[in-house]
């Protein structure tokens, strides 16, 4: 479960987020959507306790991050896993990247480890690339890789930051459905933000839009479909006439 | 914007940028200062990466070894070259060996090799934890619940402070080195009269003063540019504007503790 209420954050004179209360309840794919710089990705930051609020409260599992120190918040974080939208990759071999939350939260043999690796690799469609550098590799295949690592400590929570960007629509297809069939499998909570709107639409069992730091819709995925805002409508049905 | 603006634009643009250049040095004064004290709680108890300290340690250290032997035994030679004319002119030849000796412990050695680390270490360490930062990998790390400061930033500090030690003996070996090979090819000292003037002159003191001065320097080049590197905004420019402020930030730190270490160690 992830709660927000009434958050604000700026940088300097820049208002990111502007009063945004959201809940995702527990085992829902949440689609967070909106133009660029609405404060999507800022949103993820916050509820990964990477940045704070100026106000309002976090909840991830009802505990609110506010009082929690760095320490303390490195225990909620465990329960998250998170792709970053410009990938985050370490300075590392892609199997050393996508070990490194295994490694650091569990006790495993290097044969477990591998094996775990590989089967990764395989579901984001990328076998045998174990040994290949991230930063030789093309922006669609640095995002699996970060899909590979977000996911392989199977954490309660997951939050996708554009994971098909910059993929074929077949790839995103099986992006997409990795992201359905482990939540499903695993009932996590997941969030995702992505531009392909009408892509996300098919997995989500809800939709936030974000606009402007407020979050101007928030509902069920049919909702979404049939909403008569003219922003909402515009964005969902992506037309070119319209107030955005 | 009228005419009559333009003079009080002029006349204010002046204690406007020194305002703003003394806020930013509060900034980053305050900044270094609060890097310092995270450090140490991280010190007590020590929770050190092992495996990133020894990774540290050999990048910054040994791979360092060729540019500081090189620049060291150059600055040896230079040092006696230039010092030819006036041991001719005094005859002064048994005083090279402890001239040289006393200029490389005392001042030379843990300047230059300060600067050289500063270089290539200092600048080095900049430039990858900024692009670590504007990349989001720090963030990744704090999302894993690893703390980038016990991790990234405790071991290559230790790893800067110690290896800048260290390579300011080797390098004072070498320069000295450098200094006897070319008394005694320009000079005709022989290296045997070059080491009885440094072994009868010379305070084991002097030799302590540079290594407390290089330890000094390395502190200073390893908060400085942990500091610029993890402050670092703004994507790839961002990452060349850090390494340039904590090159400059890092040199200006060096002369300013060599300068007052050498009152106070006298
Ligand atoms: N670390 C930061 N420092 C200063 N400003 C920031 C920072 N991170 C984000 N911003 C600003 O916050 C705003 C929202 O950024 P954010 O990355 O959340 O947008 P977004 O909705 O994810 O957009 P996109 O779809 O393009 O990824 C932008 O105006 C951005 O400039
Ligand atoms: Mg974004």
């Amino acid at each position: 479960m992830i709660r927000l209420e009434d958050v604000h954050l700026a940088f300097g004179d820049n208002t990111v987020l502007d009063g945004v209360s959201l809940e995702v309840p527990p085992a829902c794919i949440y689609a967070l959507i909106g133009p660029g710089a609405a404060g999507k990705s800022v949103l993820f930051k916050v509820v990964a306790g990477l940045l704070r609020p100026a106000s309002g409260k976090v909840f991830v599992d009802d505990e609110e991050l506010g009082p929690l120190n760095e320490i303390e918040l490195a225990r909620v974080r465990k329960k998250i896993g998170m792709l970053f939208q410009n990938y985050a990759l370490f300075d590392m071999n892609v199997a050393e990247n996508i070990a490194f939350p295994l490694r650091r939260l569990f006790d495993l043999s290097e044969e477990e480890i591998a094996e775990r690796v590989a089967e990764r690799l395989e579901r984001v469609a990328l076998p045998g690339t174990e040994h290949r550098i991230p930063q030789s590799m093309s922006g669609g295949q640095k995002k699996r890789i970060g899909v590979a690592r977000a996911t392989i400590a199977r954490p309660p929570i997951v939050l996708y930051d554009e994971p098909t960007a910059g993929l074929d629509p077949v790839t995103s297809q099986k992006i997409y459905d990795l992201v359905q069939e482990e939540q499903r499998a695993q009932d996590t909570t997941v969030m995702v933000i992505s531009s392909d709107v009408a892509g996300v639409l098919t997995i989500a069992d809800r939709v936030g839009m974000l606009h402007e730091g407020r979050l101007i819709f928030d509902g069920t995925t049919d909702d979404a479909k049939a909403s008569t805002d003219p922003a909402v409508r515009q964005f969902v049905h992506g037309l070119t006439e319209g107030p955005l | 914007m009228g005419a009559p603006a333009a003079p009080v634009g002029v006349l204010l643009a002046l204690p406007q940028r020194v305002g703003a250049f003394l806020l930013a040095l509060a900034t980053q004064i305050g900044g270094v200062t609060i890097l310092l004290g995270q450090i140490l709680r991280r010190l007590n108890p020590a929770r050190i990466d092992r495996h990133e300290l020894f990774r540290n340690l050999n990048r910054m250290g040994v791979r360092s070894v060729p540019i500081i032997s090189a620049t060291a035994a150059f600055t040896g030679g230079i040092m006696v070259v230039q010092a030819a004319p006036f041991v001719e002119q005094f005859n002064a030849k048994g005083f090279i060996g402890w001239a040289a000796t006393f200029t490389t412990f005392r001042e030379l050695g843990p300047l230059l090799i300060g600067l050289i680390f500063n270089g290539r270490v200092g600048a080095n360490n900049t430039a990858e934890l900024g692009t670590m930062q504007v990349t989001d990998q720090v963030d990744a790390l704090r999302a894993l619940a690893i703390d980038p400061i016990a991790y990234l930033v405790v071991p290559r500090v230790l790893a800067m402070i110690s290896m800048m030690v260290v390579l300011t003996i080797l390098g004072d070996a070498i320069a000295l080195g450098g200094a006897m090979l070319t008394a005694d090819l320009l000079l005709d000292v022989d290296p045997r009269i070059f080491w009885a003037s440094a072994i009868e002159r010379l305070e084991t003191w002097d030799f302590f003063v540079g290594l407390i001065k290089s330890l000094l320097f390395g502190v200073m080049i390893a908060l400085m540019s942990c500091y610029y590197g993890l402050a670092t905004r703004g994507g790839a420019p961002g990452v060349g504007r850090a390494v340039n402020a904590s090159v400059v930030a890092s040199a200006a730190g060096v002369f300013i503790a060599d300068y007052f270490s050498t009152f106070v160690l006298d």
